[in-house]
Parts: C-alpha cells; sequence; structure tokens
C-alpha cells in the first residue's frame, strides 16, 4: 500500500510547515509543502492528497485578524475544491493559524452539515499578549475526531495572541452536545481548567482548545502537536531524563509526543 | 471618494487590548479611565461602489462572530475619542495586506493612485477625564510623533455623521527628479556642500575626493559620456562607502595610547586588524569547523558534514530610541536578512535580543523622547512582532538598566540561520559574480525611507512629507522573500545575494560589483512606493526587506516565475560588468560614473588620541562596608533590583518553539520560570546534534575598566555554553560594541580621550581571551555614538552617554542533545558542588550597586585556568554524571544558588567554609563576590568519585547538598547558618517586580 500523502499549505507568511511535513514523516505519511498559489493554479491538485493541513504562522500577518485574509483568499479560489475534497472521506487539520483559517472558513465547526457558515471565533487572549507556554490537555473520548482517538491526556506548547475560543453559548451547547469539544486546557491533573491563567492561557471559553466538525474528520487546535515531536521538545525532558537514570531506565516521557496525532491520522486512512 | 469602515468587538466581548491602555494610564500618569475600547478602521481610498465596501466590510473585515462594522461611525460610548493614523510614507502593513484580500475577493487591481490606509479610534470613558489628560495618553502611550498624527475629540465636539473625518495620509510629492551637480573648486566649497546636503563626509576625506575628480585623466574620461563635477548621487555614495556604518573606520583607525601617568605612547593601527581579524584568522586555521569569516553578512561554522551554521549580531540604537516598536522590528528583521544573504542564502533558526534602557519607574527630570517604560514596551512588541510573524523563534535574550541608557538606549539583536553544505554541489559558503550577470533587487520597493538616518528627524513635518526616516519593519514581506530566496537557492539560481540595509542599494550594489569589478545600473527600473524620488534618494535609500542578487541572464525566466508564485516582486536593475567603472543611469541619461577601486585608494585612516587612567587614579576605591546581620532580607532585596528580577513577561511573548526545534528552552525548572543559561536547538530535525547559543552582557563593570569588563563578559557567554554542554573546542563568538563618542573634543566629549582608551582595552581584552579561549569571532558590529543630549527641568540640555557595552555571544555544536544539562537541581540529597575560585571581587558588583557603591576590586578572568575547568565540566557532563549546571554569575554565589533551588522547587544547604576561595574572605564577600570562571553543580551522590576525579588538582568542592525541603540555608564561615529561607518566598521576591506584566 502506497503512502498516504499529506499537503502541508504554505507561502503568505505561513512558517510552521517544515515541522509540520516531518512531523507527518514521523507519522508515516508521505508530506508535500505546497504554495497556496499552486493550489490555486492548479499545478498540485488536491484530488493527489488524502490530508489537508493548515498549518501555524502568521498568514498575511494576520493584520485583520488571525486567518482571515488566508480563508478570504482561499474560499475566493478554491472554496469548492475545500468542501468536495471533505465530502469525499478526506481529512483535514489546522493548527493555530489553520484552526482560525478553518474556522473563518467555515470549514469548523461544521454545525448541521453547514460548512461555510462562521459561528466561532478564535479572538485575542485575554492577558492582552502573544504566549508562549506548554499546556496539559485534557481529550475527550467521546468526539468523534479521528486525530484524537485513543488518547487521553496531551501536553503541548501554545503560542498565539489570538488563541481565545469564543461562540455564542447556543453554539457551545450544540458543540458539546455533538462531542465536537476536542480538547480541553487543564490543569496537570486533567480536571478542567475553569478559566485559570496560565493553565487556560487566554480565556477561552469552556476551555475549549480544540473542535470537530461533526464527521470528526475535520480538527482544528491551537496548540501545536508539530512542535513535540521529540522526546527532548519536552519542558521536563532533562529532569525526567535524570530520574530515570537513577532507576536505571531509559528515558520515557509520561505523555505521547505530539506525533501521534498524525499517527491516528494516518491510521485511520489507512484502515479506511 | 474614499470609503471608511469601522470596526469594533461586539459590546459583550472584552476587549483586551483597550483595557491594557487602561491599565498603563493608570500606571504610568495616575489617570484613571473607566473603560477603553478601541475601533479599527479601514480606509479606503479607491474607486469602489457601496455595495463593493459592504462586501469586503463582511467577508473580510468583520469577523461575524465577535465583531460589529459599519462604512458609518459606529456609536460606541465615551466621553474621549482619540484618533492614531500614521503619517504619510510611514509603512501601514495592515494597509497592504488589505489591499491583497479586497483585489482578491473584487477580482480588481488598484491603481497606483489608490491605497488602503488603517487607523484607530480609541473611546475612552471617564468623566473627569481632562483634555490635557487625553493629550498625554495619546502622545505618551497611544501614538508617536515621528510616525503618527493624532485627534483628540470631545464628546461635545463629536458629530457622529462625520466621525473623524477622511484623512488620507497619500506622499504627494511633486517633484520632477533631477540630477544636480556639485562644484568642488575648493575643500571649502565641497565642505560647505556636505554640511548642506548632510553628507557628512569627513573632512580628511575631502581633499582625496578632490583629487579624483581633478585628476585630468578622470576629467577626460567624464566629459567623453556627458559629465563634469561630481554629481549629487556621486557624492552620496562615497558618503555611504566612507560612513563610520559602512567602513568602520573608528575601528580600522589609527590610536596613540598612552597612561595618565606615563608620557610612552603606543600607536594601534587598526583595533580591527590587530585584535579581530589576526586573532581570528589564526583560529580558522587550527579550528577546521571554521568556514567563513569576516568577509560575508554572516559567519560560518561546520554543523555537521552536510549543513553549515550562521551567525551574526546588529544594533539598531538610534531608530529605536525615536520610535521604539518601528526601530525595533526593523533591526530584528534587519539582522534576520544577514544570514539570508550569507553565502548562497541560509535559513533562518532563531534571533535574540538585549535591550540596554534607563530605568522603567524613571521619575527624575530629564527629559528623553520616550520614557523609559514606554521605550522598552515598544522595543519588546517590536522584536515580537519581527521574530514571531518571521516564523523565527527567540530563544534567549536579557534586559540591563541603567539610567545611561537613558540618552540612547541599546537594542542588540542577533541572527543564526543553517544552510546545507553543498548547493548542487557546490559549497555553499562561496559566492562570485561574472560579468553580464543581472543585478535583481527583490522584496520591498523603494521610498525616502531611512535617507542620512535620523538627521531628518529634526526636520519639520508637513500634511504630505513621507515620514519615512524612521521605518517599521515588516516582517510578512520578508518572510514570503525568505521562502522564496531559499527556494531559488536550492534551484541553484542564486549565483550571489547581500541584503540591502544601511546605505540601500549603494552598499549592496557597490560593494557586489567588486566581484566582478563594474556594474550598469538603470535607476528607472527599481521599483518605487510613490513617484518623485531623486536619484541619489533612489540609490542611498534604506526602505527595508530587500535583498540585492546576481543570477545568470539564462535563469533569468525560471527566476521571475518562481518570484511571482510566491508573491514577491522582483525586478532587474542592471547588469554587472568588468569595466572597472560603477556606472548609474537614470532615463538614459549617466549620472554616475566612478572607478570601482576610488574607495580603495589613498582615504585617510582616521586617528583617535586615547589616555588611560587607572581607576585607583581616578579615585575608585572599595567602600568600607560591614557585614550584613539580615542576610535574608538582603537575598530577598537582592532578588528583586530590576537587572537580576524575573522578566517571565517579556519571555513568554517570544515564541520560542517555533520551528519544532527547542531543547533547552529560555525558561527552565519544574514551574518552567527560571532562566537557562543558554538555549539549545535541534536546527536538523532528522538528527539528534544541537546548536547552543549564549550571550552576555555586564556594562556595570565599565565603571571601573572595559578591559575587565570585555573579558568577563566574554568567560560568562563561554561558561554559560558550557553550562548546558557545550565544548569548549567548538565556540564560535560573536562581538557587538555599542560606546560612546571616543572622538576628543574639549567642549562637547571633553572625556572623548578616556572613552578612546576603553575601547582599545576593550578590544585588547576581546583579542586576549578569544586567543586563550579559543573563540574565533565568527562576526561583529559597532555602534560607536551611544550618546544624548536631553533636556532637563530649566531647559538647558545634559549629554548622557551610555556605559561602554559589549554584548558578546557565543555559539557551539553540541554532539548529542540527550546529554545536555538544564540548571535547576533535580533530586533530594544530591550533592552540591562549586567549581572555581571566589575572589574579593565586588567591583562594580550587584551588591555594591544596591549600596550604592562602584569599587574597585574588579572581577578577573584567568583563561588558562579556567579553561581547565570547563574542559573537565565538558567531560562530566559527556559521561552524564552531572545532574545541574549553572554558571555563577551577576548577583554572585547567594543568588544563583537561589536560583538553582528555585528551578527545582528544592532546598539547598551550603557551607561557606568549604566553598574554594582565595585568601580569608568574610561571608557578604563569598556571597556576593561576581569572580568569573565559577559554577553550581549538583550530582547523583553515585556518582561522587567519578566526578571528583575528573577534577583532580582543581577548585571543585563540594559545599553541600539538595534538600527536600524547600529552604535555601546558608552556613557562614563561623559555623552559624547566616541565611535561611523559604525557596518560595525567594522566587516570589525574584518574581514580584514585573509580575503583573504577565
Amino acid at each position: 500500500m502506497s503512502k498516504i500523502k499529506a499537503l502541508i499549505l504554505t507561502g503568505y507568511g505561513l512558517n510552521c510547515d517544515n515541522e509540520t511535513a516531518y512531523a507527518f514523516e514521523m507519522a508515516g505519511a508521505a508530506a508535500s509543502r505546497i504554495h497556496i498559489n499552486n493550489l490555486i493554479d492548479g499545478s498540485v491538485c488536491l484530488t493527489d492528497f488524502q490530508i489537508l493541513v493548515f498549518g501555524g504562522g502568521f498568514s498575511w500577518g494576520d493584520d485583520h485578524g488571525a486567518g482571515v485574509v488566508q480563508a478570504v483568499r482561499l474560499k475566493t479560489n478554491i472554496g469548492d475544491k475545500l468542501l468536495e475534497f471533505v465530502e469525499q472521506g478526506n481529512l483535514v487539520i489546522g493548527i493555530c493559524n489553520g484552526f482560525q483559517t478553518l474556522v473563518n472558513l467555515g470549514l469548523l465547526p461544521g454545525i448541521d452539515n453547514n460548512y461555510c457558515r462562521r459561528a466561532v471565533a478564535l479572538t485575542y487572549n485575554d492577558c492582552g499578549n502573544f504566549q508562549d507556554t506548554w499546556v496539559h490537555l485534557k481529550i475527550n473520548q467521546k468526539s468523534p475526531c479521528v486525530f484524537t482517538k485513543g488518547l487521553d491526556h496531551l501536553e503541548l506548547p501554545v503560542r498565539h495572541g489570538e488563541g481565545k475560543f469564543y461562540a455564542d453559548q447556543t453554539v457551545i451547547d450544540q458543540l458539546e452536545l455533538n462531542q465536537q469539544i476536542v480538547i480541553r486546557y487543564a490543569w496537570p491533573d486533567g480536571t478542567a481548567a475553569m478559566q485559570k491563567f496560565p493553565f487556560n492561557p487566554n480565556g477561552s471559553l469552556a476551555d475549549i482548545a480544540g473542535i470537530c466538525d461533526p464527521s470528526g474528520r475535520v480538527f482544528g487546535l491551537m496548540p501545536h502537536p508539530e512542535a513535540f515531536n521529540h522526546p527532548t521538545n519536552h519542558p521536563d525532558w532533562f529532569y525526567i531524563k535524570e530520574i530515570c537514570k537513577r532507576e536505571k531506565k531509559e528515558p520515557k516521557l509520561p505523555v505521547l509526543t505530539g506525533t501521534c496525532i498524525f499517527e491516528n491520522a494516518v491510521n485511520y486512512l489507512k484502515q479506511s | 471618494m474614499p470609503h471608511r469602515i469601522e470596526i469594533a468587538l461586539k459590546a459583550d466581548l472584552f476587549d483586551a487590548k483597550g483595557e491594557g491602555i487602561r491599565q498603563k494610564a493608570k500606571n504610568y500618569f495616575g489617570i484613571s479611565c473607566k473603560a477603553v475600547r478601541i475601533i479599527n478602521i479601514i480606509t479606503i481610498d479607491a474607486d469602489l461602489s457601496d455595495a463593493q465596501c459592504e462586501l469586503v466590510k463582511d467577508e473580510v473585515f468583520t469577523n461575524p462572530v465577535t465583531q460589529i462594522s459599519s462604512l458609518k461611525p459606529l456609536n460606541i460610548d465615551f466621553d474621549w475619542i482619540i484618533w492614531v493614523g500614521y503619517r504619510p510614507g510611514v509603512k501601514d502593513n495592515p494597509g497592504s495586506t488589505a489591499i491583497e484580500a479586497i483585489e482578491d475577493i473584487l477580482k480588481i487591481k488598484f491603481t497606483p493612485d489608490e491605497a488602503v490606509y488603517t487607523s484607530k479610534r480609541y473611546c475612552l470613558k471617564g468623566a473627569d477625564l481632562t483634555f490635557a489628560e487625553v493629550e498625554q495618553i495619546a502622545g505618551e502611550l497611544l501614538a508617536n510623533s515621528i510616525i503618527q498624527q493624532w485627534k483628540v475629540i470631545a464628546a461635545s465636539d463629536w458629530d457622529l455623521a462625520e466621525g473623524t473625518g477622511f484623512i488620507i495620509p497619500r506622499v504627494l510629492l511633486d517633484h520632477i527628479p533631477t540630477v544636480s551637480s556639485v562644484a568642488v573648486d575648493s575643500d571649502k566649497t565641497l565642505q560647505k556642500i556636505s554640511d548642506q546636503r548632510n553628507l557628512a563626509l569627513n573632512p580628511d576625506d575631502i581633499p582625496t575626493i578632490r583629487a579624483y575628480f581633478t585628476n585630468p585623466a578622470v576629467i577626460k574620461e567624464r566629459a567623453l559620456i556627458g559629465l563634469a563635477d561630481p554629481t549629487d548621487i556621486e557624492l552620496e555614495y562615497i558618503s555611504q562607502a566612507r560612513s563610520d556604518h559602512c567602513n568602520h573606520n573608528t575601528f580600522q583607525g589609527c590610536f596613540s595610547y598612552r597612561n595618565s601617568d606615563s608620557s610612552q605612547i603606543e600607536v594601534i593601527d587598526s583595533l580591527f586588524k590587530t585584535c579581530i581579524e589576526s586573532p581570528t584568522l589564526a583560529l580558522k586555521k587550527k579550528k577546521d569547523w571554521v568556514i567563513s569569516v569576516l568577509w560575508d553578512n554572516a559567519g560560518i561554522g561546520r554543523f555537521d558534514d552536510d549543513h553549515f551554521y550562521v551567525i551574526t549580531g546588529e544594533t539598531h540604537n538610534s531608530p529605536s530610541n525615536m520610535e521604539a516598536y518601528g526601530g525595533a522590528i526593523t533591526g530584528i528583521v534587519g539582522v534576520y536578512r544577514d544570514p539570508m544573504g550569507t553565502g548562497k542564502g541560509s535559513k533562518l533558526i532563531m534571533g535574540s535580543y538585549g535591550f540596554c534602557v534607563g530605568h522603567k519607574d524613571y521619575k527624575g527630570e530629564l527629559r528623553p523622547h520616550l520614557h523609559p517604560r514606554r521605550l522598552l514596551d515598544g522595543v519588546i512588541e517590536g522584536v515580537r512582532d519581527g521574530g514571531n510573524k518571521s516564523g523565527i523563534p527567540t530563544p534567549f535574550g536579557q534586559v540591563v538598566f541603567h539610567p545611561g541608557y537613558m540618552g540612547k538606549c541599546l537594542v542588540y539583536v542577533t541572527a543564526l540561520g543553517i544552510m546545507p553544505a553543498q548547493i548542487k554541489g557546490k559549497p555553499s559558503d562561496q559566492k562570485t559574480i561574472f560579468p553580464g550577470d543581472l543585478v535583481i533587487m527583490s522584496g520591498g520597493r523603494v521610498g525616502k525611507d531611512g535617507i542620512h538616518g535620523v538627521t531628518a528627524a529634526s526636520e519639520t513635518f508637513s500634511e504630505h512629507t513621507p515620514a519615512g526616516h524612521v521605518q517599521i519593519g515588516d516582517p510578512y514581506t520578508q518572510k514570503k522573500m525568505q521562502d522564496f530566496l531559499l527556494e531559488a537557492r536550492d534551484q541553484g539560481l542564486i549565483r550571489f545575494i547581500t541584503d540591502n540595509g544601511g546605505g540601500g542599494l549603494s552598499s549592496s550594489v557597490g560593494e557586489t560589483a567588486r566581484f566582478s569589478n563594474g556594474c550598469e545600473i538603470q535607476l528607472e527600473k527599481v521599483p518605487l512606493k510613490y513617484q518623485g524620488l531623486d536619484q541619489w534618494e533612489i540609490w542611498i535609500s534604506e526602505s527595508q526587506e530587500r535583498m540585492t542578487i546576481a543570477i545568470s541572464p539564462q535563469n533569468l525566466n525560471t527566476f521571475l516565475s518562481l518570484s511571482e508564485k510566491h508573491a514577491v516582486e522582483s525586478t532587474v536593475i542592471g547588469t554587472y560588468t568588468d569595466s572597472g567603472k560603477l556606472k548609474i543611469s537614470y532615463q538614459g541619461n549617466i549620472c554616475a560614473y566612478i572607478d570601482m577601486d576610488l574607495l580603495k585608494s589613498g582615504f585617510p585612516q582616521w586617528k583617535f588620541e586615547a589616555c588611560w587612567q587607572s581607576p585607583s587614579c581616578r579615585g575608585l576605591y572599595e567602600p568600607v562596608l560591614s557585614e550584613p546581620d539580615d542576610y535574608n532580607a538582603l537575598l530577598n532585596d537582592i532578588l528583586a533590583r530590576p537587572n537580576i528580577c524575573s522578566k517571565e513577561w517579556i519571555t513568554r511573548q517570544y515564541d520560542h518553539e517555533v520551528q519544532g526545534t527547542s531543547v533547552i528552552k529560555p525558561l527552565a525548572g519544574v514551574e518552567r520560570d527560571i532562566n537557562s543559561d543558554a538555549c539549545v536547538l535541534r536546527p536538523v530535525l532528522n538528527s539528534n546534534k544541537g546548536l547552543a547559543f549564549a550571550q552576555a552582557i555586564l556594562p556595570a563593570y565599565s565603571a571601573i575598566d572595559a578591559y575587565h569588563m570585555t573579558s568577563c563578559t566574554i568567560d560568562e557567554a563561554l561558561r554559560r555554553l558550557i553550562a548546558v554542554g557545550g565544548d569548549p573546542e567548538h565556540v564560535g563568538g560573536v562581538d557587538n560594541f555599542c560606546w560612546p563618542n571616543i572622538r576628543f573634543d574639549s567642549k562637547t566629549n571633553p572625556d572623548g580621550k578616556f572613552k578612546a582608551a576603553q575601547l582599545v582595552r576593550s578590544c585588547r581584552a576581546l583579542r586576549d581571551i578569544c586567543v586563550r579561549y579559543e573563540i574565533p569571532l565568527l562576526s561583529g558590529k559597532d555602534s560607536m555614538y551611544v550618546d544624548g543630549h536631553l533636556a532637563g527641568k530649566y531647559g538647558e540640555r545634559h549629554k548622557i552617554s551610555a556605559l561602554e557595552t559589549l554584548q558578546f555571544s557565543t555559539t557551539g555544536v553540541i554532539a548529542d542533545i540527550r546529554k545536555c544539562v538544564t540548571m535547576e537541581c533535580k533530586v533530594a540529597d544530591d550533592l552540591v558542588y562549586i567549581l572555581g575560585i571566589t575572589r574579593n571581587e565586588l567591583g562594580g558588583s550587584e551588591y555594591y550597586e544596591h549600596f550604592g557603591y562602584t569599587g574597585l576590586n574588579i572581577p578577573k578572568v584567568d583563561a588558562d585556568q579556567f579553561s581547565l575547568i570547563y574542559k573537565a565540566l565538558f567531560q562530566a557532563i559527556s559521561r552524564e554524571l552531572v545532574a545541574s549546571a549553572h554558571g555563577i554569575y551577576r548577583g554572585g554565589l547567594a543568588v544563583h544558588l537561589a536560583f538553582v533551588a528555585m528551578g527545582g522547587g528544592l532546598g539547598i544547604f551550603a557551607d561557606l567554609a568549604k566553598l574554594p576561595a582565595r585568601d580569608f574572605l568574610q561571608d557578604n564577600i563569598l556571597l556576593f563576590s561576581e569572580s568569573a570562571g565559577r559554577f553550581i553543580i549538583t550530582i547523583d551522590p553515585a556518582n561522587q568519585s567519578a566526578f571528583e576525579a575528573l577534577f583532580d588538582g582543581l577548585p571543585c568542592a563540594l559545599i553541600g547538598k539538595v534538600n527536600a525541603k524547600a529552604d535555601l540555608v546558608i552556613q557562614g564561615k563561623k559555623g552559624r547558618i547566616i541565611l535561611s529561607t523559604p525557596v518560595k518566598s525567594l522566587k516570589q521576591a525574584w518574581q514580584r517586580p514585573f509580575k503583573d506584566l504577565l
């Protein structure tokens, strides 16, 4: 069986494409970094891929709201192709700026299978600043999200100025009901952060860090799984290594690296 | 007919930015606003229909979930309004991206006359606010008159239909580009012209310039192409090339140095040659990992068989001092172009910062253009946006507060890149140009930006004159350009590449043309931001985000189509030749024709007098100070000092994990909040090799002797690298000097000879220490005029000079990142060791500063002795015998023991009687001396004998142990516990000063 192919968007100020491609390769996919314009001019066909990745960065400088101009450009030029891609059972993941783009495109949350409606937003952090910090994440195992199957707890870095998840209460209730809330900011023990800074680093309503569409095949999250692609990325790695050494054990982190999210995607497609 | 869109957050959403302004108004000026809400205004100066405007309003500029918007002014409650917009010609980055989005969605193209401008309307609530208070918030918090204009409107004057009105900051020059020629009949005339035109020609250079243009052979040649007297563009070219910024005349100068108590004069012919170039070349021979130094935009070292790393450092002081945000973002984005233009181009992998400013809470009478707290806010945000938006991690940085930086702040920015060792089978570090290669300018367009630097800052503004001398860097445009250039590089399209920084095209083309020995430039081809620039302005403009590239003509189409794909503008502006001439034309008329070798010929060397007065000669002495009783309170207070306390609020605003390479992060420890000694990256993702980076700045020691300031700074930067596991055999250095003016003038610079002597001594230390530590200087820069004139209480002006300051950066390759160590103690009952000798060296220390003293006994570096310790520690870390390692830096042993304990969340017991020390020293000296060359190490007791064996014969002593009970306990030499305090309270003291900013 040939490798699952992942397309990682590049260009216009996107910047996490290299490590995202690397993490997908680690997960067993064949990853291609493709410029947005190559997708628009048709020199690269979305239909040749099974995973579309909207990665992190500052597309168009994020000058008019994070991910807004990227969403406009894609919607205007290849909006129909994106919808087809989702309809055909492929996977889409948006990380940080990519998540912001997905919600501005309307591909998320996709409530009632409406993939064009902007129903949720990622707005300025309550702390008023860009924040780089590692967070604990509790995963909703009842969610249909294919990227988080079998996962319970993750630790990942967040790095954003506009990551506060915001929506009307009715929308949040609906997301909750549909199990579309995939990951939440949490205390180290896994209980909900309950808006407490810095565990919830941005003031997200309901501690929401990531959501999926009703099918579970479109997933967006603010934290960066691709930045945890090696054990030494973890802030406690040197401490854990020392403890393991005393116990004459190989160093082992208590959590999986972020690459597991991409492995789940690849495995899902291999099995489907 | 312009259109306006006003956008604001829905009323029930928390306006975090507005709240930030409310808090600052309160904290900085004591002005109480009830609330601040921000309205973003998009002014579209283009021929759009109302329906088109509605469409872009809804589809692009309004988030339906969080925002409201209208083509008419929004009706939001306020007592005062402050409107802030840019001055004409100031880079409006959101305006540019708005055009892209509008063009995309409407499928239209803006004409050159059409544009989008962004501005903000701040709605302030507060019934008691006065006009003067609102003006203060506007002028001292929200807007800087150098780049922005503002209006304050009271509720009673507000017309909801009219709103703020339409203010279109469009540049209208209405000027026909003209070349003028300049008479050179006498030195005096030329000097006069130089002064009038702000050419800043050095008086000593004038005879050489005249000799060239009055040479009969030159006259004859020039007559053939229709030129006689030199043109303005020619003189501007010479002026740029001869400037201290481009030519480093100070470091190339001739110094006569003497001691005040001696008549013996030493002559130093070029500090650069004797103290930088010659030791570095000698070390390059010894170290095969040094790939390229001293000629390119940055230095190059070997990372592994397949990759090279690239490093350089810069400062951007004067512009940041005038407009902190714009100066700093231009600085960081600018330094990122250096590695991009090194070899055939490298990919950026990290940046770092060093900020030196006046005290944040300064309450004195001097009136700097920007208060230090505002200046610091601005530079922090500038480097944040410049780094984060470039997708480059910023995992290291430092801040130094000192009143000397009130005259001019320092903004150090350092950049590292990585590149494949070979491009299409050829070494990537090497590049050259062949006659016939095309001269290409890629990236941004050219405006009146940065022309003659900040001298233009004193000019008065009119409504439509561009205020472009202070720029705002555009990381978005540059990121697109970097993506493009790396792809072009990998396709083998780039023959030569360099950046456009100081001096603009004049420098980049002038310098690259030396490789082919000539060029012909057609200036009218250079894309402009707006019409009406004179030819000389196009030539020397410092407009940002531009690279100059040489390509072979056969690759032109491939190159341009790749450029188009990346939405980057690239333009052929001329051809490289081997004519020996720099030839510039504008619409067919030749406006410059100069011999390429003119700049190499016969310009006189700058001369400086340097007179050293030893510290004791200057009356410095050791204070008479008895031992304190209350060490607990003392340590708490020292931890809270501005130069020691936590600055986590800055670190967290910088993305230090993008690219997924982070190994040792800027903040370490169980609560991830204590500063690491150095950062470590894994720049090649599929390799376990790492690159470590650190830097140090210790200006306080310059108050005693810049020689030892320099050696201590280098030692600290090296020790930081060793502490994380760096290999002393592979350490590259970057020197960044920031010095006050060293040219003596009895009236304007009476201590110039002393400052010159400090520079000579500093350079000698650089040479001595780097040779002994075997640190080749991979790159370096100097900024020589760190002085300012500040208005005082009575209208008098004070000259404020900064302390002589060196930032020294170190980098080195880590063989296996998994063997690195972090600084925090890790396990209770581990043994605590001190490496290195503590001496009576409190001169210039944080401890003395706390009491208002300078002192005399400055720390000294014994590089040969220290090297033995560093090599042994490297062995210990490589053999994984060490649980934690941390250098003892500013603040001394007490402060750094506290850090190690705070990081681990554990206690430490230390017995000062066991400390390796020179002579019998009292406890306060042992605790706060800043002797160089020392570390705090914790180890697993099981490793005791193996660890101690490595340090046989070296100063290494077991002084205590790590405790589960989290108290720092120090036993004095007389056997009494002199300090015992919960680590938690120490940490609170350390975090308290800036905690609210997080």
